[in-house]
C-alpha cells in the first residue's frame, strides 16, 4: 500500500510538471495576443515612435518574445524569477509578501469556510426537504446571488461606516497584535467565506444525497445502523471524491480570484499584482504569478484527486 | 428520511409528482422568460433616454422603480436586462454543462491516455485567470453576444467536466458497469444509459451553481468590452453601475440584486424540486 | 421671503467653511449668507468666524494617510517617468521644482530665485543657495543640468520628450546659474518648468528607488502598486515646513471603497471622488469637500481625415448634437464647466470667455446630417472607461442621436491598452486631456499640423503661423488676442467636441488644514503634502 500511493504521488507530480509547462506556454501565448507591449504602455499618452522605440532599446525588449520567454524559464530553473519591465524590481521581490499576504487571507478564509460547508452541507442533505435544507440551499443561493463587491461595500457601509465596529481598509502592515488581526481580517475573510461557501454546501449535499440513495446504504439502514453511523461510515467516504473535487475549486478561487477583495480593502495580495502585470506586459510578474496561480490550484487538485482515489477502493 | 412539510407534499398530476415550491420556483422562471421575450413591447421608456434630473431617485410615480445614475428609467432597464441574463447565462450554462459533462463522462469510461490529456488540457484551461483570457478573446475575435455566450461557456467547462469525472469515476468502479463492459456495450450506451442517471442529481445541482456564476461574470465581461454595448446592460452590469446607491438604499442597486438572486434561487429550488418523474429513477 | 436671524449656529458655520474650501470668494459667501436670511453684522461675523478657521495657525506632527485612485506596479519615483496622481503626489513630496503654480494660476519661485531673458529664447536662471539634498549634497546648477537634460534621452522614456525638446542648450554657468537655450523663443519657459516632471534630482541619479531629492519629505518605504511612506525632512530649506511629521500614499480604485474609507476614519483624504458620492459625504459629520476646475477634459474626436469626419455636415451635426448642459447636469452631476469645443479652460488666463458653446440643437443636427448623406448609417463611436466619463457621455449622445434617427453604436473597449489601439486612430472615439498650464503647450500638442497628439488631425498653416508668433511674444495682451482667435478657430474648424471642463473633488476629514484648490490638479496640484496639518 505504501509503495503505491508513493507512486500515486510521484505520478501525479510529474503530472503537475506537465501541466504547468502547458500553462505558462499558454499565458505567453495569450498575452503575446494582447496588443501593445511595456514601453507603450508605460509612455500611455506620450506614446511616440521614437520614444516608444527609445525606451524599447533601453529595456531591452527588443528580442522576440519568445526569446525573452525562454530566457525566463531557463532563469526560473536556477531559481530565478526575473526582474520586472515596469520598474527593474526582481519580481522575486515584489511578489515575496504580497504571497504571504495572500496565504494567510486564503489560510484562514479556508479554516472558517471548509468546516461550516461540510457542516451545512452534510446535515442539508440528512434533513433533506425539511424546513431546515430549504433554508440553507435558499440562504447559500442567495448569497452567492449577490456579486462579490456588493457583499464585501455592504460591509464596509454596515460595519466600518456606520457601526465603526471595524476598519476599512485591510492595513496589515499595521497589525501589533491578535486582536488588530482579528479586526483588520474579519470583512475580507467573511466577504470571500460568503463567495466560496455555497459551491462547497451544495456540492456536498448533492453528493450525499446521491450515496445516501444507493443500495449499500439501504443495506445499512435494514441492518439497523443509526442515521449518523450510516452518513459517516457509508456514505460520507463514497461521497468524498466529489466533496473534495468541489472544495479544491473553490478554494482554487482563492489564490489567484480575489481581485475585488485585495481591490475593496487594500489588501496588499497577489491577484491585483497579476491584473498589474497584464496592464503592463510586463513579462517575467505575469508568467510568475500564472506559475504561481497554477501551483497553487494543481496542488489543491492533485490533493483532492489523491483523496478521492484514497477513499475508493475500487480505484486503489 | 425527509420531515415533510406542506411545501414538500407531492401531488400528483400528469404521471409526475410535484410539489408547491417546484410550481412556484418553475413559475417565477417562466415570468422572467416572458419579459426577456416581450420586454420591447412592455418598457414604459426607452431604456437610453434620461428622464430625471436627480438620480438614483427612489420609488414614485412614474419612475415605478426610480432611477438609475444617470437619470433614467430603472424599470425600463430592468425589463430590458432581462433578455440578457436569462438568454445569454442559460445558453452559456447549457454549453458549458453539456460539454463538460460529456467529456467527463468519456473521460472516465474510457480511460487513459484520452483521460489525461482531457484532464491535463482543461486544467491547464482553468488556471488562466478569466480577466486575461477575456481580454485575449476580445483582442483577437472583437466582441459579438455569441462570442460572449461562448466565451463564457469555454471558462466554466473545466470545473463541470472536473466534478462530473470525479462522479462518473465512482459509478464506473461499480460492477454493474463491468458487466455492461464484458457485454460490449458501445461508450455511448456505457455513458447515456448506465453512468449519466446514476450522476444526473448532482450535476443538476451543477448546473444550477454554474448558472450563478456565469450571471456574475457576465457582468465582469462586459465590462472588459466583451458583450453587451451600452445601453444595454445585464442585471449584473446594473448592479455595477449603480452600486453608488448602496449607501442610500436607492431601488437602482436593489432591485437588480433582487431580481438576480429571485431567478438563481429559483433555478436551484426547481432543480431540488423536478417533478419526481425525471429525477428519480426507482421513485 | 421670512427672515431668518438663524446666525451663529453650526451648521452656517460648517456650510460657510466648505463653501471657503470649494474655492467661494468673499462676495460669493457674504450673498450666501444674506440669501439665508443672516443679519449683515452677525453674517460678517460667520464670515470671519470660518475664515479664521482656514486661515488657522498650522500644528505640527501628525501622520497622514491618503488615498488616490490608481497605482499599479508601474509607479514610479523617476519624475520624468511619472504618470497620474499617484506619482505626481510622491514626487512632489520628495523633489521640487523650479517654479510653480500658485492657486490662481501665477508662476512662483521654488528652487529658482528669477528667470532672466531679453529675447525669450536665452533664459538665466538664477538659484537659490543653501538647498540640500535628503543625502546632504548641496544643489548646484549641475544638478539643474541634468535634471533637464535626461528628458531628451530616449532610454529614459520621458513623458514631456516633446515639451522638453524645445531646450537645446543647457549650460551651468556658475554653481548657482544655469543657462537655458530654446528653439525658438518662447515666453513661457519658466510655467513649462512647472510641470510636475521637470522636478530637479541629483546629477548622475539612476537608481530612483531612493527618491533623493531637495523635498519636503525623506523616502522611508516604496512599494510600487501598494504604498508608499516618507517622513519629515528636518532640513527642509523652506522652514517651518512641512507640519506633518509622516505622509502614507496609496491608491485605491474603487470609488465607494475609497469614501467608505473616508467616512470610517482609515484615511484623513480621498482623492479625486465620484460627484455621486458627494451626498453621502455631505450627509455625514467631520467632512468637507474641495473643488477644482483645471481644464482637464474628455473630447469627442472626430477624424477630418477619414470617414465620416471627412464631410464637413457630420461634423457640424455632431457638433449640436451633443448636449452639454444634459452633460454636465446628469454625467458629471454639475461637477464641470460647459466647454466651447477648444482645450484652454476658464482657469488659465487666455481662457476666451466671449466665445460661446454651441446650443444643443437636434433640428439643425438632424439638417446637417441628412445633407452629409449619413443620417440612419450605423456610425461606431468608441468610448472606454480609460477616458474619464467617455461611457456616460457617449450614451447621452447616443440616445439624442437615437431621437433624430441618427444611429450611433457605442462600443465600449477596455481600459487595456486604450492609448494604444484606439486613440487619435479610430474614426470616431474619445479621448482624454489632462489640464495643461499654458495654450502653446495645448496646441503644440493637440493642434499644430504635425502636433503628437492631433486627435481630430485638423491642419491649419494659418493656425500654425499664428502659434509660433504668440510663442515668442512676452507682451501679454498680444499674446491673449492671438490666443483668443485660435481658441476661436479650433472651435469652428477641428473635429474635436469638448462638452465640458472636468472638475475634481477631494473629500477630506475636518481635521486636515491648508488645503487649497490649485490650476493643475486636485490635491493642491499634487502638492499638498509640504502645506497641509492634521488637528488632533
Amino acid at each position: 500500500m505504501k509503495f503505491e500511493a508513493l507512486n500515486l504521488v510521484l505520478n501525479r507530480l510529474a503530472i503537475a510538471v506537465v501541466t504547468l509547462l502547458i500553462v505558462l506556454f499558454a499565458v505567453f501565448f495569450a498575452t503575446n495576443m494582447l496588443p501593445g507591449d511595456t514601453a507603450s504602455i508605460l509612455l500611455g499618452q506620450a506614446a511616440t515612435p521614437e520614444a516608444v522605440a527609445g525606451l524599447r532599446e533601453a529595456m531591452h525588449l527588443n528580442d522576440p518574445a519568445i526569446l525573452r520567454f525562454l530566457r525566463w524559464l531557463v532563469g526560473l530553473l536556477h531559481g530565478d524569477l526575473g526582474t520586472s519591465y515596469a520598474n527593474d524590481m526582481p519580481v522575486a521581490a515584489l511578489i515575496g509578501g504580497r504571497f504571504v499576504n495572500t496565504m494567510k487571507l486564503a489560510g484562514i478564509t479556508t479554516l472558517l469556510s471548509v468546516p461550516l460547508a461540510l457542516t451545512l452541507g452534510i446535515t442539508a442533505a440528512m434533513l433533506r426537504g425539511s424546513v431546515y435544507d430549504r433554508t440553507v440551499t435558499v440562504l447559500s443561493i442567495g448569497v452567492i446571488s449577490v456579486p462579490e463587491f456588493m457583499v464585501a461595500t455592504l460591509a464596509v457601509l454596515l460595519f466600518a461606516v456606520y457601526l465603526k465596529w471595524l476598519p476599512a481598509l485591510s492595513a496589515v502592515n499595521e497589525a501589533h497584535s491578535l486582536a488588530d488581526l482579528v479586526r483588520i481580517y474579519a470583512m475580507p475573510v467573511i466577504t470571500l467565506t460568503f463567495v466560496i461557501s455555497a459551491q462547497m454546501i451544495r456540492m456536498t449535499r448533492a453528493a450525499v444525497i446521491e450515496t445516501l440513495s444507493t443500495p449499500y446504504v439501504e443495506m445499512a439502514l435494514l441492518k439497523g445502523a443509526s442515521r449518523g453511523r450510516i452518513v459517516l461510515r457509508h456514505a460520507l467516504p463514497n461521497a468524498l471524491g466529489p466533496i473534495v473535487n468541489a472544495i479544491a475549486l473553490s478554494l482554487s478561487y482563492l489564490v489567484g480570484g480575489v481581485i475585488i477583495v485585495e481591490t475593496i480593502f487594500n489588501y496588499p495580495g497577489i491577484a491585483k499584482l497579476m491584473v498589474d502585470a497584464v496592464a503592463t506586459r510586463d513579462l517575467p510578474l505575469i508568467q510568475s504569478c500564472a506559475m504561481i496561480f497554477c501551483l497553487g490550484y494543481l496542488f489543491l487538485i492533485t490533493a483532492a484527486d489523491i483523496v478521492a482515489i484514497m477513499s475508493n477502493p475500487r480505484l486503489r | 428520511m425527509t420531515t415533510a412539510g406542506a411545501a414538500s407534499v407531492r401531488r400528483s398530476f400528469l404521471g409526475h409528482s410535484y410539489n408547491l415550491v417546484g410550481v412556484v420556483t418553475a413559475l417565477v422562471i417562466l415570468a422572467w422568460t416572458l419579459v426577456a421575450i416581450f420586454a420591447p413591447y412592455i418598457i414604459p421608456h426607452s431604456i437610453g433616454d434620461i428622464v430625471d434630473d436627480d438620480y438614483f431617485s427612489p420609488i414614485r410615480r412614474g419612475l415605478w422603480l426610480g432611477s438609475d445614475y444617470l437619470g433614467r428609467d430603472m424599470l425600463s432597464r430592468l425589463l430590458m436586462g432581462a433578455r440578457y441574463t436569462v438568454g445569454i447565462s442559460l445558453a452559456a450554462v447549457s454549453i458549458a454543462c453539456f460539454s463538460g459533462v460529456v467529456l467527463g463522462m468519456t473521460a472516465a469510461v474510457t480511460g487513459g491516455w484520452l483521460d489525461t490529456c482531457l484532464s491535463r488540457f482543461l486544467d491547464a484551461m482553468n488556471s488562466i485567470p478569466s480577466k486575461l483570457f477575456g481580454l485575449v478573446v476580445v483582442a483577437a475575435v472583437g466582441s459579438s453576444i455569441p462570442v460572449l455566450i461562448v466565451t463564457l461557456a469555454v471558462i466554466y467547462i473545466p470545473g463541470a467536466y472536473r466534478f462530473a469525472r470525479a462522479l462518473a469515476v465512482n459509478i464506473n468502479t461499480m460492477d454493474f458497469m463491468t458487466v455492461a463492459r464484458v457485454r460490449g456495450e458501445s461508450i455511448v450506451y456505457l455513458t447515456g444509459s448506465e453512468i449519466l442517471p446514476n450522476i444526473i442529481r448532482p450535476v443538476l445541482a451543477d448546473f444550477g451553481l454554474r448558472f450563478v456564476f456565469i450571471v456574475l461574470l457576465l457582468s465582469g465581461l462586459s465590462f472588459l468590452g466583451l458583450g453587451l454595448q451600452p445601453p444595454l446592460a445585464d442585471w449584473g452590469a446594473l448592479v455595477r453601475e449603480n452600486i453608488g446607491g448602496l449607501p442610500f438604499a436607492a431601488p437602482a442597486v436593489i432591485v437588480p440584486s433582487l431580481a438576480i438572486a429571485s431567478l438563481t434561487i429559483s433555478v436551484n429550488l426547481l432543480i431540488d424540486n423536478l417533478p419526481q418523474k425525471i429525477r428519480d429513477r426507482d421513485a | 421671503m421670512t427672515v431668518d436671524i438663524t446666525n451663529g449656529i453650526r451648521a452656517h458655520d460648517a456650510m460657510v467653511e466648505n463653501a471657503i474650501r470649494r474655492g467661494a470668494s468673499r462676495r460669493e459667501l457674504l450673498n450666501m449668507l444674506l440669501a439665508g436670511g443672516a443679519a449683515m453684522a452677525a453674517g460678517g461675523a460667520v464670515l470671519g468666524r470660518a475664515t479664521q478657521a482656514v486661515a488657522a495657525t498650522p500644528v505640527s506632527g501628525g501622520h497622514f494617510k491618503a488615498a488616490g485612485w490608481s497605482s499599479s506596479t508601474a509607479d514610479t519615483l523617476d519624475p520624468a517617468k511619472a504618470s497620474l496622481s499617484t506619482d505626481y503626489v510622491r514626487c512632489c513630496s520628495l523633489y521640487n521644482r523650479l517654479t510653480f503654480l500658485d492657486k490662481d494660476g501665477v508662476t512662483q519661485m521654488e528652487l529658482a530665485e528669477s528667470f532672466d531673458t531679453k529675447d525669450a529664447k536665452t533664459w538665466t536662471v538664477k538659484l537659490r543657495k543653501g538647498v540640500t539634498f535628503h543625502d546632504g549634497k548641496d544643489l548646484t546648477a549641475d544638478d539643474v543640468v541634468f535634471s533637464l537634460k535626461r528628458h531628451l534621452d530616449p532610454a529614459v522614456g520621458s513623458k514631456v520628450a516633446k515639451i522638453a525638446a524645445q531646450m537645446t542648450g543647457f549650460k551651468a554657468v556658475d554653481k548657482s546659474t544655469v543657462e537655458i537655450t530654446l528653439a525658438d523663443p518662447n515666453a513661457d519657459l519658466p510655467t513649462i518648468l512647472a510641470l510636475h516632471h521637470f522636478m530637479i534630482v541629483a546629477n548622475g541619479t539612476t537608481d530612483f528607488s531612493k527618491g533623493n531629492g531637495t523635498g519636503a519629505f525623506v523616502l522611508n518605504t516604496f512599494e510600487p502598486g501598494a504604498r508608499s511612506l516618507v517622513t519629515k525632512n528636518k532640513n527642509y530649506w523652506k522652514s517651518g515646513k512641512p507640519y506633518l511629521e509622516s505622509f502614507e500614499f496609496f491608491a485605491i480604485s474603487d470609488d465607494s471603497a475609497r469614501v467608505n474609507a473616508l467616512l470610517s476614519g482609515d484615511i484623513h483624504l480621498a482623492a479625486s471622488i465620484n460627484p455621486r458620492t458627494m451626498k453621502l459625504i455631505e450627509s455625514q459629520q467631520g467632512f468637507g469637500l474641495s473643488k477644482t476646475t483645471s481644464g482637464n477634459y474628455t473630447d469627442l474626436n472626430i477624424r477630418l481625415d477619414m470617414d465620416p469626419g471627412s464631410k464637413a455636415d457630420f461634423v457640424a451635426g455632431m457638433k449640436y448634437l451633443v448636449n452639454r448642459e444634459q452633460i454636465v447636469k446628469s454625467a458629471l452631476r454639475g461637477l464641470g464647466e460647459i466647454g466651447n469645443d477648444q482645450p484652454v479652460s476658464p482657469a488659465n488666463v487666455f481662457h476666451n470667455a466671449d466665445l460661446k458653446p454651441k446650443a444643443f440643437d437636434p433640428d439643425k443636427a438632424k439638417f446637417h446630417f441628412q445633407k452629409s448623406g449619413l443620417l440612419g448609417q450605423s456610425i461606431p463611436v468608441v468610448a472606454s472607461d480609460a477616458a474619464t466619463s467617455s461611457i456616460d457621455m457617449a450614451v447621452i449622445i447616443q440616445a439624442a442621436g437615437a431621437n433624430i434617427g441618427m444611429k450611433l453604436d457605442v462600443k465600449r473597449v477596455p481600459s487595456d491598452g486604450y492609448w494604444d489601439n484606439y486613440w487619435l486612430k479610430a474614426p470616431v472615439h474619445f479621448g482624454n486631456i489632462n489640464p495643461r498650464p499654458t495654450p502653446d503647450i495645448l496646441f503644440s500638442l493637440l493642434y499644430a499640423s504635425n502636433a503628437p497628439w492631433n486627435e481630430s488631425q485638423y491642419k491649419s498653416e494659418k493656425f500654425d503661423k499664428m502659434l509660433v508668433e504668440a510663442r515668442g511674444l512676452l507682451d501679454q495682451a498680444k499674446r491673449k488676442e492671438i490666443y483668443s482667435a485660435m481658441q476661436v478657430m479650433v472651435s469652428e474648424e477641428a473635429g474635436t467636441i469638448i462638452p465640458a471642463y472636468i472638475s475634481n473633488v477631494d473629500a477630506l476629514s475636518n481635521k486636515v488644514k491648508g488645503l487649497e484648490a490649485n490650476p493643475l490638479g486636485g490635491m493642491m496640484g499634487y502638492a499638498m503634502a509640504e502645506y497641509l496639518w492634521v488637528e488632533a
